[in-house]
């Protein structure tokens, strides 16, 4: 396995490279691949260009570091709680998250550069929230799951009581409670995914942390971690991720949870190669969803989420059956 | 040498330990024995930082122990905690390498020390041949020896173990505590617990004998047996047996 890890990164870096230019090349208004390429490099500002520029790339990046940011997330919360079944979905921290961006718009809706923010503190508080109950309560991971549906409930029940009390709220309620990447723009995403691409880099840092951890809290702590400390940043790092993507893609289930889980049955639970597998992975995953979201049934469009749910969902069932026995997820 | 000055630790304002000194002789081992509950492991504990001391102060080699940081009390002082329930699916040497977490920094890059240290460990541990394989799909003998080389390859002059045979069959116990004997002899100081009172009546210098949340008594084998201690804490008696191989004792 360890002999393989660059030819793993490297098929999965191709993988990304080939979604995302998939991303660039397909689309609802047909572009030919030449077209495509002189838009990008031609510097003509003609139709094709305008629509390479404005709607494709936007959306490519923005699925990218959707996916990146989603996986990686779910891996640290698995890691740090200490449980499998965790993922930013599961635990509510997108729902509290989603309800903050939510309340951005109602209460400023002139301020859209607040939205990231409010994202991530919505995200963090929820976690926060969450992982002190697992915490002092000593709950079970049951118990957590559960306390994370209840809470996504609540913040579910909250961002629609936005929608109905504030009618000229800008927002498609069904993308954005599945997720979707249409109506990206540059600005919209620069904020996001340097977020993203920050908690990501300090991850990569923490990925040894993120091992000890594992170990059970009495190992980490004779190794000499300080552990509440480092649980801390990691669960920064997690909610800093999700909230930015719930800030421009909405809730994208799913990712946080099976993309961790695929890599851990086909890469191991070595959270130093884990969490750039889950990175590259994530990134094609939303963009595959994506593109035949917006393919399939084209001219209409279904939210990435959706497609992310009808297709990764059997495909988990197949690899969870068929690994049955096999190498153990680490929970 | 490690010390102990009136500790106490209470959880939830129930007292769990009351006012315990104890000093761990250097380069010797020390048994602590006593029955289930009696506060073994929360003892231990205070040095790992998973139970906290709400009175007294602990000194290793004069210093405040409590006051170093955790990174420092783990490159003087290596733990294994009791028997493991979550057992990573990772690589047996990665495993391994976790014991030289204190030593790292930031960027964790393993020097040449570090991956020799390692290498060691997993010899010693007789773990050498599994470096490759999963931690989760080997044998809970096996497990319990590479847990012993992540400790091993912290490299410190005191081993803490707590109860480390747990999981060992009579071949494996016996090579363990062989090993312990090693580990001695190259002046390390070990104190753990055990529940086969034959083993530690066997291999330790010091016994320390716990009842109800103190220590009943310290000294050598010979002397805890002398005052009848262990007859009283663990409500039982003794024969003592011998042949040329050395003396055993029979508990009833």
């Amino acid at each position: 396995m360890k002999k393989n890890r660059p030819f793993i990164i490297l098929s999965l870096f191709i993988l990304l490279l080939f979604s995302s230019c998939l991303g660039l090349f397909l689309g609802s208004v047909f572009l030919s691949p030449g077209e495509v390429i002189r838009a990008l490099f031609s510097g003509n500002r003609d139709m094709a260009y305008t629509l390479v520029t404005t709607v494709r790339i936007p959306r490519v990046a923005g699925g990218l570091f959707a996916g990146m940011g989603l996986a990686c997330a779910g891996v640290i919360l698995q890691g740090v709680m200490n449980n499998s079944l965790a993922s930013p979905n599961t635990i509510g921290v997108n729902s509290g998250s989603g309800f903050a961006v939510m309340l951005a718009m109602m209460l400023f809706p002139s301020l859209p550069r607040l939205v990231p923010a409010f994202a991530f503190s919505g995200a963090l508080l929820t976690t926060l929230f969450i992982f002190l109950l697992a915490y002092l309560a000593d709950s079970s991971r049951t118990t957590i799951i559960l306390a994370g549906i209840t809470v996504s409930s609540f913040f579910n029940a909250g961002i629609n009581t936005i929608k109905l009390l504030d009618s000229e709220l800008s927002i498609n309620l069904t993308s954005f409670m599945a997720g979707s990447l249409s109506g990206l723009t540059v600005n919209k995403l620069v904020l996001p995914c340097l977020g993203i691409l920050t908690a990501f880099v300090l991850s990569l840092f923490l990925a040894g942390s993120l091992n000890v951890l594992g170990l059970g809290e009495d190992i980490a702590r004779s190794l000499g971690m300080r552990v509440a400390l480092v649980r801390f940043i990691l669960l920064a790092l997690a909610s800093l991720m999700a909230g930015c993507v719930v800030s421009y893609a909405g809730l994208l289930s799913f990712v946080g949870l099976i993309v961790p889980h695929i890599c851990r049955q086909l890469f191991g639970n070595d959270a130093r190669f884990l969490l750039p597998c889950c990175g590259l992975l994530g990134g094609s995953f939303v963009l595959l969803g994506d593109l035949l979201g917006r393919t399939l049934f084209s001219p209409y469009e279904l939210p990435a989420g959706i497609l992310l749910a009808f297709v990764g969902g059997p495909f988990f069932l197949y690899l969870l059956l068929k690994k049955k026995g096999g190498r153990r997820v680490n929970a | 040498m490690l010390e102990y000055r009136h500790v106490s630790v209470s959880c939830q304002r129930t007292p769990i330990l009351q006012d315990i000194s104890i000093s761990f002789p250097e380069g010797k081992i020390t048994a602590l024995i006593g029955p289930n509950g009696c506060g073994k492991t929360t003892l231990l504990q205070c040095l790992n930082g998973v139970s906290h001391v709400t009175k007294g102060n602990i000194y290793l080699k004069g210093k405040d122990y409590l006051k170093l940081s955790p990174k420092e009390r783990a490159r003087n002082l290596a733990f294994l905690p009791q028997v493991r329930t979550v057992i990573p699916s990772l690589p047996v040497k990665t495993l391994v390498e976790h014991g030289r977490f204190p030593y790292l920094g930031f960027a964790r890059k393993k020097t040449q020390k570090d991956i020799a240290l390692v290498q060691k460990a997993m010899e010693s541990a007789r773990v050498a041949q599994y470096a490759d394989q999963y931690a989760d799909t080997l044998s809970g003998g096996i497990r319990q020896r590479v847990f012993f080389a992540m400790v091993l390859a912290q490299d410190c002059d005191i081993l803490v173990l707590d109860e480390p045979s747990t999981y060992l069959d009579l071949p494996g116990q016996r090579e363990f505590l062989s090993m312990i004997g090693g580990l001695k002899s190259q002046g390390k100081t070990i104190i753990l617990t055990l529940h086969n009172l034959n083993h530690a009546l066997q291999i330790s210098d010091y016994l320390a004998v716990m009842g109800d949340r103190k220590i009943a008594a310290f000294g050598t084998p010979k002397e805890c047996l002398g005052q009848h201690v262990i007859e009283d804490i663990f409500d039982t008696s003794w024969k003592k047996f011998q042949d040329e191989e050395g003396v055993y004792y029979f508990f009833s």
